[in-house]
């Protein structure tokens, strides 16, 4: 399989330096080493159908309407053993306590600001800084984040850095298991000479996290209702709704079928209105409830956020989550954790230039060839400007907007990120890879062992986002300290 | 469940049911086209087709003349006809997606795999052979669905809300079949033509051929084949058959008790069951044959109105 694999200048998770696979890829090297070619592109195609045959999609959508996709899939793991899997584990527990920290003295008495770390512009300028609507508000566990989503990457020397949080709606975990689901159908074989962490009991976990947020005024006496939102079947992310209300055994609900009356949520069922005590929405902020958000959302319930502020129904992830995981309010991460932990982050972030300051920008504006552009605001591999892989039109058109906005971008070093070895068409080639992690977080955190691998399968690419071309992994701890055994 | 999660439901089994009923109804008149001769029998057949699988309102609206190759595609993958195959079963699928998580993986499959297949056909060159085909995958789409809701779904309320749009859907269709064959049959009275290639193509439209002419051998007999097709409470594709379960379902979702939301629904029901069994069809003429199921298709559309209501499946229409 290593014919032609030529590791560059980048860490490769499979191969060491010597051009030969690391050890704890040894035995799936060996596997692989005994499927013909013939084998090795009909398991590739099987797979592929096999997401199309289950609906496991994704919508794109442009001006001519939406199409569904899935993503593709890449059969070569991202096998990672079990003491660095401790360490990350440790890094995103500590990463999402201070996080969590951070929300709610951002809400409430705001110690943060007070001592001078994170400027208080840079919070009240943010958009989904939403003060007016829940600050103060006192919310079930004083939990704001339950469930995030952490983007991770690896550097030219293997070291993992945070590259991105999310904290509102992170998508993508249904992929995880569908990953696995798939690669245990069509690939058997590979499974045999290795002991990884299953995936088995994650969604009692998770359903056991969402049903700890027990709103004030809910019944002691009955079990919490719990209920999935989605904004429907239309939404890019829908699978991941339906798969996740399955599998906890909720109601995957829509707007419409929510209504509120004297504060409480009910929902329209069969038999007249049933009581909702815990929401996990997948609708963001600004469309949750046209009185206190936007008024033309027709995805939302109104008068809810009157229902969560009386303490009647919880919904999770937290109102204004957004203030804390946008590409500005990433840099004071790490003094985050300084700052309410009294620890230094085990998993550092990539380094991160502000604009706003002049002679960064003046930097920023000779060197954009050498650096990654990002809006502060987008997400999804939008607005973003890869200088090493750019054009001059394309760095002349950044220079402009930078230029009349500078608080709205932030530059980044390069940093070449790691890579292994994909399947397509035929042959490996080296693809870039990041690892989205997936963290619950209820009366304790709890790190889904492995996460979403996700692989620019575009050769030279560096965007991963499924909506840009970018396909799966499966990812696999190794539960015997990165020894496989026989 | 959520009423619009049992709204759904309700009407992938409807829209998978129509989209069966209809495919077979064409796929009949296909072959029977091969055989007949005169070109006015011909259209007049193609007229009826269309006003069972659709409206030959909205076809005439559309289109000026009679033409086997536009009616084709009309009932079969036109988007401007609400009541085309392709339309229903994009409908179905559309259902089904906002209901996976209650419905069986398998059944989502099914009518996913119909879907993907569907691209292809569309770009296939619409032979006669290509469109045979199309009507036997819509058909054999809708039975393994089938198949897969009556072996997996355990008989609660998501199972029952899909049997009951199937049931009214299906009661729906014979009724409007048999109609335009009183029709027929009564504008021909005095004609002495023979009955039956009628009753034949009628049995055939409704998939019931086998099993009358084995309760019935050979005769075709027009008064026993409206017997059969009506009150034959045996026979899965009969109007009696239909209202029976829609009337078991309705009683397991209520676990066999009337309450007063449901009080009107039940007696809604049980007026149509002793309507079906008062009619003596023996003794009533065309004209009799054509108001009976004429009323009974005002109330199955009265049925189905006071489901939805009864289990909040539509939004009342708020007075102003």
């Amino acid at each position: 399989m290593l014919k032609n694999y030529d590791t560059g200048i980048f860490f490769d998770e499979m191969i060491g330096n010597n051009g030969s696979p690391k050890r704890h890829y040894q035995w799936f090297y060996e596997l692989v080493e005994q499927l013909t070619d013939t084998e090795l592109r009909e398991k590739h195609e099987t797979a592929q159908l096999n997401f199309l045959r289950q609906g496991i999609t994704f919508t794109v959508y442009n001006h001519t309407g939406g199409t569904e996709r899935t993503m593709p899939f890449d059969f070569v793991p991202i096998i990672i053993p079990k003491p660095q899997w401790e360490k990350i584990e440790e890094g995103m527990k500590q990463r999402l306590t201070a996080l969590n920290h951070f929300l709610d003295d951002l809400y409430h008495d705001q110690k943060i600001i007070d001592a001078g770390i994170i400027p208080r512009e840079l919070v009240e300028n943010n958009p989904y800084y939403y003060h007016k609507q829940v600050g103060g508000l006192d919310i079930p566990l004083k939990n704001h984040v339950f469930l995030a989503g952490v983007d991770l990457i690896r550097d030219e020397n293997g070291e993992y850095r945070v590259l991105e949080d999310n904290l509102r709606n992170p998508s993508g975990m249904s992929y995880v298991f569908q990953n696995r689901y798939v690669m245990r159908q069509v690939y058997p074989e590979l499974f045999f000479e290795h002991s990884i962490e299953t995936l088995e009991h994650q969604f009692s976990e998770l359903y056991n996290t969402v049903v700890s947020h027990v709103p004030e005024n809910a019944d002691p006496r009955t079990k919490p209702t719990a209920v999935l939102l989605t904004p429907g079947m239309y939404n890019s992310a829908y699978y991941d709704h339906v798969f996740l209300a399955q599998q906890m055994g909720m109601e995957l609900v829509e707007g419409r079928d929510l209504v509120v009356k004297d504060d409480i949520v009910y929902m329209k069922t069969i038999r007249g209105l049933k009581r909702v005590d815990i929401i996990y929405r997948r609708i963001d902020d600004d469309f949750l409830d046209p009185e206190a958000f936007r008024p033309d959302s027709a995805l939302g319930v109104s008068g809810l956020l009157r229902a969560y502020k009386k303490g009647n129904v919880a919904i999770l992830n937290g109102i204004g989550n957004g203030v804390a995981d946008d590409k500005a309010m990433y840099v004071y991460v790490p003094d985050m954790i300084r700052f309410y932990l009294n620890e230094e982050p085990i998993i550092p972030n990539v380094e991160t230039y502000f604009l706003s300051d002049p002679e960064r920008l003046e930097y920023v504006l000779d060197h954009l060839e050498e650096l990654v552009i990002k809006n502060v605001g987008a997400s999804g591999g939008y607005d973003m400007l890869i200088g090493p892989q750019s054009s001059e039109e394309e760095r002349n058109v950044f220079r402009q907007k930078i230029i009349e906005k500078p608080n709205q971008y932030i530059a980044q070093p390069t940093i070449k990120l790691s890579r292994a070895p994909a399947y397509q068409e035929g042959r490996f080639y080296p693809c870039h890879v990041d690892l989205r992690v997936f963290i619950m977080n209820g009366e304790e955190a709890h790190v889904l062992p492995g996460g979403l691998s996700r692989v620019a399968l575009k050769e030279g690419s560096l965007v991963v986002n499924s909506s840009q071309g970018g396909g799966g992994k499966d990812t696999w701890i190794l539960t015997e300290g990165g020894h496989s055994h026989a | 469940m959520l009423s619009r999660v049992a709204d759904s439901l309700y009407w992938m089994g409807r829209n998978i049911e129509r989209a069966e009923n209809n495919s077979r109804v064409l796929s009949v008149q296909m072959i029977h086209m091969l055989e007949a001769t005169d070109q006015q029998v011909l259209d007049r057949d193609w007229e009826e087709v269309l006003e069972i699988c659709a409206s030959i309102k909205d076809y005439y609206e559309r289109y000026d003349r009679i033409d086997k190759d536009t009616i084709i595609q009309y009932l079969a993958i036109s988007p401007l006809n609400v009541n085309s195959f392709m339309n229903c079963m994009i409908y179905a699928r559309e259902n089904a997606k906002a209901t996976r998580d209650m419905i069986p993986d398998e059944l989502w499959e099914v009518l996913n795999e119909f879907h993907l297949d569907q691209k292809e056909w569309q770009e296939r060159p619409d032979t006669r052979q290509h469109t045979e085909q199309y009507l036997k995958n819509v058909m054999r789409t809708s039975m393994t669905a089938q198949g897969v809701i009556e072996s997996t779904m355990s008989r609660d309320l998501p199972y029952t809300f899909i049997k009951v749009g199937k049931w009214l859907e299906r009661g729906e269709k014979i009724a409007r079949v048999l109609n335009v064959f009183c029709e027929k049959n009564r504008k021909e009275a005095n004609k002495s033509t023979d009955n039956y290639y009628y009753w034949l193509t009628a049995l055939q439209y409704l998939n019931g051929y086998d099993a009358y002419i084995k309760d019935h051998p050979p005769t075709m007999e027009t008064k026993n084949v409206l017997k059969f097709l009506i009150k034959e409470s045996t026979f899965p594709r009969s109007i009696q058959y239909c209202i029976n379960h829609v009337k078991d379902a309705v009683d397991r979702i209520e676990g066999g008790k009337v309450s007063h939301y449901s009080e009107g629904l039940f007696a809604m029901m049980d007026r149509i069951q002793d309507e079906i069994a008062e009619a003596d069809i023996d003794s009533m003429n065309m004209e009799e044959l054509m108001k009976f199921l004429d009323h009974f298709q005002d109330r199955c559309m009265a049925l189905s109105r006071a489901f939805s209501e009864t289990y909040y499946l539509v939004e009342p229409v708020r007075v102003k």
